[in-house]
């Protein structure tokens, strides 16, 4: 077979089926994965949740992982915040001419692995191949469907004062990995992207307790800007004690470097959780009993004012406002 | 952002540039400022130049200064 | 009885004497104190003002007007600090230059600008050169190493400052400077020494939390004695001769010249210009720069703010008009800033 991804790839004929036994349907494979126009998929009982994501990364590879396997816990985790068990995945493909197939491979490789350990499975597909730089190395689009837990409540607009806000590991890595794999700035840092399938840790938190209030994916824009949504969603104030946020000593350098501020920068396997507080104790101790969440801790709480607003316990122990998020410092990030 | 000023360890010194660590993330600098350098040495580093050798702590030098008022 | 002393933070939050007007001119202590919630422990009789330490802030609208023309009508590359790219010209700032087709590259350091001219010997390049004298010796650097490698293709667009006439002109806005610690570094203490000899007290200050609640607090005790006074807070970094080979490479390359400040207008001998033998190396010379006067909207306080005369939410565009997305002025668009600082934090604690 060819070593790149010609035009042809994409025509749908003989070419196009032979891209797709090879590469996906070999690595793909279960009972529903579909060659028909759409998987056919059995009912579910209960509620299902439904997303879609797109994904542009820029490097398509980066320290930690790819833009395949970022495309599997990308869809994976905003159905777990929702308390859905991921079931079932689609994944489109716009890939440019040129593109190598050997890296097509290793991406296709990264999802299938990823979603194995997700327990989801990828059923359907599409493939189109664009001209030589009318879209850039490649982008996919993944869709997911999931069955929400009994007693599975969430949403950004149910923080309460008195919720306990909890962040399951260290901030900022995958951002910091992405910008470094992208423009080196000349820094030396070993930082790896953060990337991983959090279903399984979300389970684990619905056995510990049924009363969580939100559960959101900090991907682009960080932790600060997934507090300021649900401040906002919630109508309430969300108080941070700067000294409890975890952040690893290479991404805390190489933002003093930079100028940057943690709190800002994507994370793509980091839930922010908020419980009612005399839950956090064993929510926190559950959270690092699993593998991606082992840094997890409180770093805040909710209270009923000033609404909409983030304020940080300063190191001298008074207080100040987090800076709202500015325009998009970062683009292509995920 | 320009005007940071960061402080940072030495590792090592060649000629005129130093690499230098804040935390894990490291970078070369112009050392051209600083003379007698050494790795271990503790500096304060500006828009990619090391502008004074320093000594990392802040506590011991405040605790003078209050000890004096 | 109490008798261990007090902590500096004690010292700040109890003091209820004559109000006490305290100005910083380093635009990362604008923010830091912002950052570290020290406006809010200041009791009502201390008053913190922001004065003119963001050098970006500083510099005058006509200095984007010719880094643009530089740009657009002369084909050079720019080569800047980050913070320079959103400023707004009188037509357009270097970000809106960049959207017509012109090369704006963001560096870290001047020596990047250097090597970005190695790498792009077809090319023009200039150098933004902006800042006070933490940042100037690194661009005293980045001309004296281009020289010696006979860079034909480099230059700088001179624009830095040095801030001893600037305390001058200022010292009746405030009862004590917190002096900018980087600054110091670099230029030594010999200057607060002279200041207090003509009535102008201050402090050198650090940027850790533990810094300046120390340095406030020793303005709070020395303010009480009533007469001028001077302190080196910072001496971990700060030492009374600064840095000798900076001010050597700093007097190599360059001379003392009047400079505009946005605000402040012509303070005499406070800026710098490229000496003689670096003189071709300066790019307005060699692209026959017309003199240009900026132009900036009327409604915008910049020069009032930077002069502490008021406080950025007295300007009628602030987050009206002028916003860190939307700026009008240089104080919101940098991010060190007072209207910025501001703006972020949540403004107006104490001042």
């Amino acid at each position: 077979m060819d070593e790149i991804v010609t035009l042809a790839h994409g025509a749908g004929g003989k070419q196009t089926s032979e891209l797709i036994d090879r590469i996906f349907k070999a690595r793909f494979s279960n009972p529903y994965f579909t060659a028909d126009d759409a998987a056919v998929l059995p009912a579910e009982k209960g509620k299902i949740a439904f997303t879609t994501d797109g994904f542009i990364v820029s490097p398509y590879e980066f320290p930690g992982g790819n833009i395949g396997k970022l495309s599997v816990c990308g869809t994976v985790n905003d159905l777990a915040c929702m308390g859905a068990k991921p079931l079932y995945l689609s994944c489109a493909f716009v890939i440019e001419e040129g593109f190598p197939i050997k890296k097509l491979e290793q991406i296709a490789a990264a999802m299938a692995k990823t979603a194995e350990e997700a327990g989801v499975r990828i059923v359907a597909g599409d493939t189109k191949v664009a001209g030589k730089g009318q879209v850039d190395h490649i982008f996919i689009t993944t869709t997911g469907i999931g069955r929400i837990l009994e007693g599975a409540n969430t949403s950004g607009a149910r923080a309460r004062p008195g919720d306990a806000v909890i962040v399951t590991g260290d901030i900022g890595r995958h951002g910091c990995a992405v910008l470094l794999a992208r423009d080196d700035f000349g820094i030396d840092a070993d930082v790896t992207s953060d990337c991983a399938p959090l279903w399984g840790t979300v389970e684990k938190l619905f056995e510990t307790t049924k009363d969580i209030h939100v559960i959101r994916d900090a991907t682009r824009g960080g932790v600060g800007t997934v507090l300021y949504e649900i401040a906002g969603q919630s109508g309430v104030g969300i108080r941070l004690d700067a000294e409890k946020i975890p952040v690893a000593g290479e991404v805390s350098g190489v933002c003093g470097m930079l100028g940057l501020e943690p709190l800002y920068l994507a994370c793509e396997g980091r839930l922010v959780v908020f419980a009612p507080k005399k839950a956090a104790s064993a929510i926190v101790e559950t959270l690092r009993r699993c593998p991606y969440s082992k840094n997890a801790a409180v770093i805040g709480e909710v209270a009923s004012d000033p609404p909409g607003k983030v304020i940080m316990k300063t190191a001298i122990g008074s207080q100040t406002l987090l800076p709202q998020p500015g325009g998009e410092l970062l683009p292509r990030i995920c | 952002m320009m005007c940071v000023g960061i402080s940072a360890k030495v590792v090592s010194v060649d000629k005129d540039t130093a690499l230098i660590d804040i935390s894990g993330a490291k970078r070369t600098v112009s050392a051209d400022l600083i003379r007698d350098l050494e790795p271990g040495d503790y500096v304060m580093v500006h828009a990619g130049t090391a502008i004074a050798k320093i000594t990392d702590s802040d506590v011991g030098e405040t605790k003078k200064i209050m000890e004096t008022l | 009885m109490e008798n261990r002393k007090l902590s500096a933070k004690e010292i700040i939050e109890s003091y209820r004497g004559r109000h006490l007007r305290i100005m910083e001119v380093c635009g990362t202590h604008t923010h830091e104190i912002f950052r570290l919630g020290i406006r809010k422990i200041l009791p009502e009789a201390v008053e913190l003002i922001s004065g003119p330490g963001c050098p970006v802030c500083v510099t005058p609208v006509g200095f984007i007007d010719e880094a643009v023309m530089l740009a657009l009508d002369r084909s050079a590359a720019i080569c800047t600090f980050g913070d320079l790219v959103r400023v707004p010209g009188t037509e357009m700032s270097l970000a809106g230059a960049r959207s017509k087709g012109a090369t704006i590259k963001m560096v870290y350091s001047p020596l990047d600008a250097v090597a970005y001219a190695q790498e792009h010997p077809d090319r023009n390049v200039v150098f933004l050169a902006v800042g006070f004298e933490t940042t100037t010796p690194a661009a005293c650097l980045a001309a004296k190493k281009a020289k010696a490698a006979g860079l034909g293709n480099f230059s700088l667009l001179v624009a830095n400052k040095t801030m001893p006439n600037a305390y001058r002109v200022l010292k009746d806005s405030t009862d004590a400077f917190l002096y900018p610690g980087h600054v110091n570094a670099i230029a030594g203490t010999a200057v607060c020494e002279q200041l207090v000899k003509e009535g102008v007290s201050g402090v050198v200050a650090g940027f850790t939390a533990n810094e300046l609640l120390t340095a406030l607090a020793v303005v709070i005790e020395l303010s009480k004695k009533g007469k001028p006074f001077f302190r080196n807070c910072y001496p971990r970094v700060v030492k009374p001769e600064g840095n000798v080979p900076a001010r050597e490479l700093m007097n190599e390359v360059m001379e003392p010249c009047d400079a505009e400040w946005r605000g402040l207008g012509v303070i005499k001998a406070s800026g710098l210009k490229l000496r003689a033998p670096y003189r071709d190396l300066d790019a307005r010379l060699r692209f026959s720069l017309p003199k240009i006067t900026g132009r900036s909207n009327p409604a915008c306080r910049c020069g009032d703010v930077l002069q502490g005369k008021c406080r950025p939410s007295d300007c009628s565009l602030f987050g009206a008009g002028c916003t860190p997305g939307h700026p009008v002025g240089a104080c919101m668009v940098s991010n060190e800033g007072a209207c910025s600082a501001y703006y972020q934090y949540g403004g107006n604690f104490n001042g």
